[in-house]
């Protein structure tokens, strides 16, 4: 199976201080994997260096079989576009867009235009489950119904990467539960590699695979 | 990997840009009323200023451009009375009509009616001169020299409430009406206002006053092409005539040079005003859009994330500062009409336009917006995305 992500001595540093040590990695195709590690360890750098969010210092970065080491950052972000959906901790979700018009942003910059887009985003938002709270306003859903439709604006790009940081991270048990099996579902039924930072062992006991970072190196091991 | 379409297309684009202004709130309306300030500035200094050159204009093109105005001034020390030379019939070629003018003031009764008068002692040749027409009765000609015959000025006329062939009494003297001059409007090159003056024959002013001279001589150049020249024929010519006087010869051209100038350089300054007016208007667009991006710095990281290039950032927020600018500068426009209108209106003059102060106060304040909106713009479209959506 190909890889999606290949990673070869990605170091990154800031200033002084390195955060990430030579990293080498490689998720294939389809695999759901955490990320874990204490607090400060550079997981959330790792997965924003996937994400193309941030740049590496030095090393070779391929997603998707596409070398995006020394991309432009224009050509980043039509990348993130293609191939990539994020899920935040916090949600992201613009305030002042309804539910709909969130989950339907990311095609705007595709060039899509409103009606499609939004006929496309109403799709997204039933597979999530949320159909009915398509005309309301971030402020007027609950965490986990923030987090759903964050997912479903993930999803309606139709990436084959999700990435996620700490998606469950302000949730309680049963909504969080609720999420990780919204996203095994959509791993399963569309293909989708799924990375996952996590701070929680039962979150990552559900992935295949968790790859353990402390002081900036990496170490694999499986979920038991 | 660049394709060949991405990104949002105008139209959306302009969208977004409204409904985040409409988000501004009374912020946005600050900074739009700064910009229209300037606008209205650019655009009524503008308009006031070529109202006023057009009304000038208007008030000197009744001079007529041949007219030549010599003023004599009596050499300091040449005490002894200089010789008022009367000899003008012999004119040189390049000079048409020469109409020498003395002044003196007289009180003027007739019946009840009494009042302080110019009266104005000159030659036949001064109607031509000036273009003078009778309203009733008949111009001086030079049979009337020694006579005791007037022309009354339109104002006069109706003053004193005279008529031809009424006797009206100036100084001890009783003269009697000849003619009553058309309505003539104010010449500002001549220095006699002739609407409201009593003229009378050059000699016949001796009986007002003994000390009258000659203190202005009008002249027409016989060829309205060769000015300068005409004029330094007839200085040359006076000075001959009269040694004892210092002679300079005015010339319209001359005036409406001086006042171009001077209307130039009242426009400078008045632009100079608006620039400053919109400089004040750009800072405040500048705050609005500097608060603007570092309150929605997270948005923007969440928009990199979803796939928004530099450049659609970028137009995200210049487009905000576009539209800004744009309703300021309407505002503004219509403004400053409004206020260049309710000027002229008080100055009694006519609004003229300036064809280039829409388009220069318009311009100016989109560029305005531009150029001040700029620096924030492209602080946001350089954020890394990571940077943005650090919490902190």
């Amino acid at each position: 199976m190909p890889d999606i992500i290949r990673l070869t001595d990605i170091t990154r540093r800031h200033g002084e201080q390195t955060i990430l040590h030579a990293v080498s990695l490689a998720i294939p195709c389809g695999q759901t994997c955490a990320i874990v590690g204490p607090s400060g360890s550079g997981k959330s750098t790792l997965l924003n260096l996937i994400g193309l969010l941030d740049q590496p210092c030095t090393g070779q970065l391929l997603l998707d079989g596409q070398d995006m080491t020394h991309a432009s950052a224009a050509q980043r972000a039509i990348m993130r576009n293609r191939a990539l959906g994020f899920v935040f901790q916090s949600y992201n979700l613009l305030p002042r867009l309804s539910a709909l018009d969130n989950v339907a942003l990311p095609l705007s910059y595709r060039g899509v235009g409103l009606h499609a887009a939004r006929r496309v985003a109403q799709g997204q938002l039933a597979a999530v489950g949320l159909q009915a709270r398509a005309r309301h306003y971030p402020a007027q859903l609950s965490g986990g119904q923030r987090q759903r439709v964050a997912i479903a604006r993930a999803l309606v790009t139709e990436p084959r990467l999700l990435l996620a940081d700490e998606p469950t991270g302000n949730l309680d048990r049963s909504t969080a539960d609720d999420i990780l099996q919204l996203l095994l579902a959509l791993n399963h039924e569309r293909r989708l590699t799924l990375v996952m930072v996590t701070h929680d062992p039962q979150m990552a006991r559900h992935m295949q695979r968790c790859i353990q970072v402390s002081d900036g190196r990496v170490s694999d091991g499986h979920a038991a | 990997m660049q394709p060949e379409r991405y990104g949002p297309g105008l139209r959306m684009r302009l969208g977004e840009s409204l409904a985040s202004l409409h988000q501004l709130g009374r912020r946005a309306w600050l900074a739009l009323l700064g910009i229209a300030m300037g606008c209205a500035a650019v655009v009524a200094l503008l308009d006031v200023g070529h109202s006023a050159a057009q009304h000038a204009r208007q008030v000197f093109q009744g001079m007529g451009s041949e007219l030549m105005v010599a003023n004599l001034m009596p050499v300091a020390d040449g005490g002894a009375r200089a010789p008022v030379a009367t000899g003008f019939a012999a004119a040189p070629g390049a000079v048409r009509g020469l109409a020498p003018l003395a002044m003196t003031v007289a009180d003027a009764r007739r019946g009840a009616a009494s009042q302080s008068l110019m009266v104005a002692g000159s030659t036949p040749a001064l109607a031509e001169v000036l273009g003078l027409q009778v309203q009733h009765g008949r111009l001086l000609a030079a049979r009337d020299a020694g006579s005791t015959h007037v022309l009354l000025g339109a104002g006069v006329a109706s003053q004193l409430q005279a008529g031809v062939g009424d006797r009206v009494q100036l100084g001890r003297y009783l003269f009697e009406v000849v003619g009553v001059l058309a309505p003539r409007g104010y010449n500002p090159m001549v220095p006699l206002a002739v609407d409201d003056a009593v003229l009378m024959p050059l000699a016949g002013l001796r009986r007002l006053s003994a000390s009258s001279q000659i203190s202005v001589v009008l002249a027409l150049a016989a060829d309205d092409t060769r000015m300068a020249e005409a004029a330094a024929v007839l200085q040359l010519f006076l000075q001959v005539q009269m040694p004892a006087m210092q002679v300079e010869v005015l010339l319209a051209q001359q005036l409406l040079d001086g006042m171009a100038r001077q209307s130039r350089l009242f426009t400078g300054l008045l632009a100079g005003l608006g620039g400053i007016a919109l400089l004040v208007g750009g800072v405040g667009v500048m705050n609005v859009m500097l608060m603007n991006v570092s309150e929605r710095r997270r948005e923007i990281g969440v928009r990199m994330a979803l796939g928004a290039r530099p450049a659609d950032i970028a137009w995200l927020f210049l487009l905000e500062a576009l539209l800004l600018a744009a309703a300021g500068a309407l505002l503004g426009a219509l403004l400053g009409v409004l206020a260049a209108w309710g000027f002229t209106a008080a100055s009694g003059w006519q609004l003229h336009l300036d064809p280039l102060s829409i388009p220069l106060g318009v311009g100016s304040a989109l560029a305005s917006g531009v150029f001040f909106g700029l620096q924030p713009v492209l602080a946001a479209a350089r954020l890394q995305p990571v940077v943005a959506l650090r919490d902190d």
